[in-house]
């Protein structure tokens, strides 16, 4: 068990930092979501219209799009270099290869996500960090990206894996997104109230984080 | 245990593997005693690769059993995994790395508990200690040869599978790795070679495939029927030392 977490951790500080060294693909994410914000802000109309029912769903289309855009790095990397076998040689389970993957990848995208919410914030005028929807993002992000890790290693032996990440990942995606959205808007003064649909999106974070760390060890046999 | 199964470092029995209903290794049966050196020898596409890739457990067997410092392959245990080490035609490295993160990283990945005294200890063996914080990168060819050679032994494992390790290395390199590895008294090294002219000097037998199949084998040890009955026992053949 120490050694399952010392193996965790060796892969997760070792994935933060090839993401600092490499920054190419992380850096292309966040320049995609800072200007999508940035030209919703001057599509809506901010002096006139209340823009908040509109916000989840810039959000969350930013987050989704970023996110697959980064998402595979981590695994396209490691097949380019031949270093995914050298860690399925070592004596762990693949099962924590991949809760190590998956940490790394939250750290990351949860990184750019908050600095979205403060542009955001900034470019809509309405304060976007509370603790409700700091919370709703953390747990739609790791459904995200539990699911998106497992479909990138899925995809990082194929030659077309770039186009089969969004093709595979979107249409699993769909309820996540709809839960998030939904809690989103709630948390954002909608009458609905958030738990409902702050309770579905956990549901589907521990389904997808279940789900995916069992699928695990059969995806990368050969 | 038999004294006979406590010899037996590798072992397979009719391994085979297909890929689309075609045998790229036809019923493999190879017995190599601990601290046996070996060369697995045979043209392009006679299946060496694929033989390595199921003995490290990379890629699944389609038929037949093999048995790698006495653990089931099919098992697949994790302490097996600990005693194996491997040197694949890629070196296998982070290139974004230096070699010491390297090193490190995979020492404490195998749950080396004097990390950084054994990185101190393979990056000077191999001549990178002066390198240790410059980039993989930027490294030649054969430092990423002597570098991936570190990583593979910085477990200290009892078997090491080798797949054309002289690949890439200098005279300096490969003295290196005859030292190392080749020559090292007790280590069971199964090496895949097109360099016949050195097999003299370090290989105690060689093993030759043709279109998958064994069709020489100066490496085994014939089968003994004690060493038949303990083919189920899961527990290790010999202790790590």
């Amino acid at each position: 068990m120490v050694g399952d977490v010392n193996a965790a951790l060796a892969v997760v500080l070792k994935d933060l930092r090839l993401t600092w060294r490499d920054r190419a693909g992380w850096l292309s994410a966040a320049s995609f979501a800072a200007i999508s914000v940035l030209i919703y802000s001057f599509a809506f109309d901010l002096a006139t219209s209340d823009v908040r029912p509109l916000l989840p769903g810039v959000l969350w289309v930013t987050f989704l799009f970023a996110g697959v855009i980064a998402s595979g790095q981590s695994f396209q990397r490691e097949s380019e270099q031949g270093t995914f076998d050298a860690l399925l040689l070592a004596p762990v389970s693949p099962s924590v290869l991949y809760f190590g993957k998956v940490v790394s990848n939250l750290i990351a995208l949860l990184v750019m996500e908050v600095a979205l919410l403060l542009l955001a914030t900034i470019l809509f005028d309405t304060m976007l960090i509370t603790a409700e929807l700091v919370l709703i993002v953390v747990i739609g992000t790791i459904g995200y990206v539990s699911l998106t890790t497992l479909l990138s290693t899925m995809g990082s032996r194929l030659r077309s894996r770039t186009m089969l990440l969004p093709v595979l990942a979107l249409p699993l995606l769909v309820p996540m997104l709809i839960a998030a959205v939904r809690a989103t808007g709630a948390s954002l003064g909608e009458p609905s109230g958030s738990a409902p649909w702050t309770l579905l999106l956990v549901v589907f974070a521990l389904w997808s984080a279940a789900g995916a760390a069992l699928l695990f060890p059969s995806v990368v046999e050969r | 245990m038999s004294e006979s199964a406590i010899e037996i470092a590798i072992e397979t029995t009719a391994l085979t593997k297909r890929y689309a209903g075609l045998s790229v290794v036809r019923a493999v049966s190879i017995r190599l005693p601990q601290g046996s050196k070996t060369a697995l020898l045979g043209a392009n596409g006679a299946g060496k690769t694929t033989l390595l890739g199921m003995l490290t457990t990379l890629i699944t067997p389609s038929e037949g059993e093999a048995r790698i410092a006495g653990f089931r392959l099919a098992d697949n245990h994790a302490a097996m995994r600990r005693r194996i080490g491997v040197l694949a035609h890629s070196p296998m490295l982070y290139e974004e790395l230096t070699p010491l993160e390297n090193l490190a990283f995979f020492a404490r990945l195998y749950g080396v508990e004097d990390r950084e005294a054994r990185c101190e200890e393979l990056l000077r063996l191999v001549g990178l200690w002066l390198r240790r914080h410059e980039p993989v990168a930027v490294l030649s060819r054969g430092y990423h040869q002597r570098l991936a050679l570190a990583r593979a032994i910085v477990h200290r494992p009892d078997v090491l599978l080798l797949d054309e390790p002289e690949t890439g290395l200098d005279g300096e390199a490969v003295a290196l790795l005859d030292e190392l590895v080749l020559c090292a008294p007790g280590l069971t090294v199964l090496a895949a070679t097109h360099r016949h002219d050195r097999i003299g000097e370090w290989a105690g037998g060689t093993v030759v495939l043709e279109r998958g199949a064994v069709v020489e084998d100066t490496a085994s040890r014939p089968v003994e029927p004690a060493a038949t009955d303990e083919a189920a026992t899961p527990e290790p053949a010999w202790s790590a030392t």
